[in-house]
């Protein structure tokens, strides 16, 4: 029941976050809200990211330099060089997998 | 904007339909993963199919399915929606001048399936002069579909799959964020952002509860860019 509320929660601030300012907007955002909100993703996404690559889950995390960090390095090379995401999963992946069979 | 005939306005909603298209490649594969992700997170098939359905920000799809992987707190998972998407205001606000003359119901309806990839090809459209809401409407309903049959291949598919972790699967969700990530990082505002987010991430994950590392660097490294584009004019 809390995923299925979650959900709802999740589509609603969406909707309104589309919706807001096509059915309400006249003038022009605040230059300053605009920028602060432009560069949500890049700090959400490096978040996300480096977590599950460099930090241990469970009740003490600490930082780890293991097979996941090595093959978000490799997948953040090919990222750099492809600018494609799939190629960067596909890199890492084999990257984890070879540190995997070979160590 | 001329009002289109009956005839035309089909003519303009298959054109954006196409237009997208090629962009299905793209975005198929995260439909499957997403859902494959949300199963291995514990959410239901049906769950994860209302999700897309209602939802529908791959982005924050990715976001939530990682924070219920990590049994975050639902207000934590709704407010960092909020924050992931909140870039889609940017988005409808640069469309709103050109749907203004719209119906109210329309202009709705084009909002809720608004996306990063029918936004491009829809407003790509208006630019060029040759734009319409039929157009922006058959951009969007094309991302729409193809983000429902992918995921629903993947909750087929991923109820047959063994544990994905075992497999080392559980990485593709972080390398989906390093994939998206780094092309960003051409900008050298972009990398300060980065390079802000991942100290107050690390020091987050390792001091704060929960997800909330995501909350802390999605509002403290967003903040940095801004005030340093504060203090310098061309960036």
């Amino acid at each position: 029941m809390t995923i299925w509320l979650t959900i709802l929660g999740m589509a609603l601030v969406t909707v309104a976050v589309r919706a807001i300012p096509l059915l309400a907007m006249r003038g022009e955002m605040p230059v300053w809200l605009g920028r602060w909100l432009g560069y949500v993703p890049v700090a959400v996404f490096t978040a996300l990211a480096l977590r599950p690559l460099a930090v241990t889950s469970g009740d003490a995390p600490h930082l780890m330099a293991g097979a996941p960090l090595a093959a978000g390095v490799v997948g953040g090379l090919v990222a750099w060089r492809t600018g494609n995401t799939l190629a960067t999963i596909i890199a890492g992946m084999a990257a984890y997998w070879a540190l995997r069979v070979f160590t | 904007m001329i009002p289109l005939s009956t005839p035309r306005r089909l003519t303009h909603v298959r054109a954006g339909f196409l237009a997208l298209t090629p962009l299905w490649l793209g975005a198929a594969p995260f439909g499957v993963i997403y859902a494959v992700s949300a199963i291995a997170a514990g959410l239901s098939p049906a769950q994860t199919m209302a999700m897309s359905l209602f939802v529908f920000a791959g982005a924050s799809q990715f976001t939530a399915v990682g924070m219920f992987a990590a049994a975050a707190a639902p207000a934590a998972i709704i407010v960092t929606t909020l924050i992931v998407n909140a870039r889609h205001l940017l988005l409808a606000a640069s469309l709103s001048p050109y749907l203004r003359r719209e119906k109210a119901w329309i202009r709705l309806g084009l909002a809720t399936q608004l996306t990063d990839e029918s936004y491009a090809i829809g407003i790509r459209q208006f630019l060029s002069g040759r734009g319409s809401a039929a157009f922006q409407f058959g951009a969007n309903i094309s991302m729409y579909l193809v983000w429902q049959c992918s995921t629903l291949a993947g909750v087929l598919l991923g109820r047959v799959l063994p544990d994905p972790a075992a497999y080392g699967l559980d990485l593709v969700f972080p390398l989906t964020f390093v994939g998206l990530l780094v092309p960003l990082l051409r900008r050298r505002d972009s990398q300060v952002v980065a390079v802000s987010a991942a100290a107050l991430a690390l020091a987050g994950a390792l001091w704060l509860t929960g997800s909330w590392y995501i909350l802390l660097a999605g509002v403290g490294a967003s903040a940095v860019g801004a005030l340093l584009r504060l203090q310098i004019v061309d960036c």
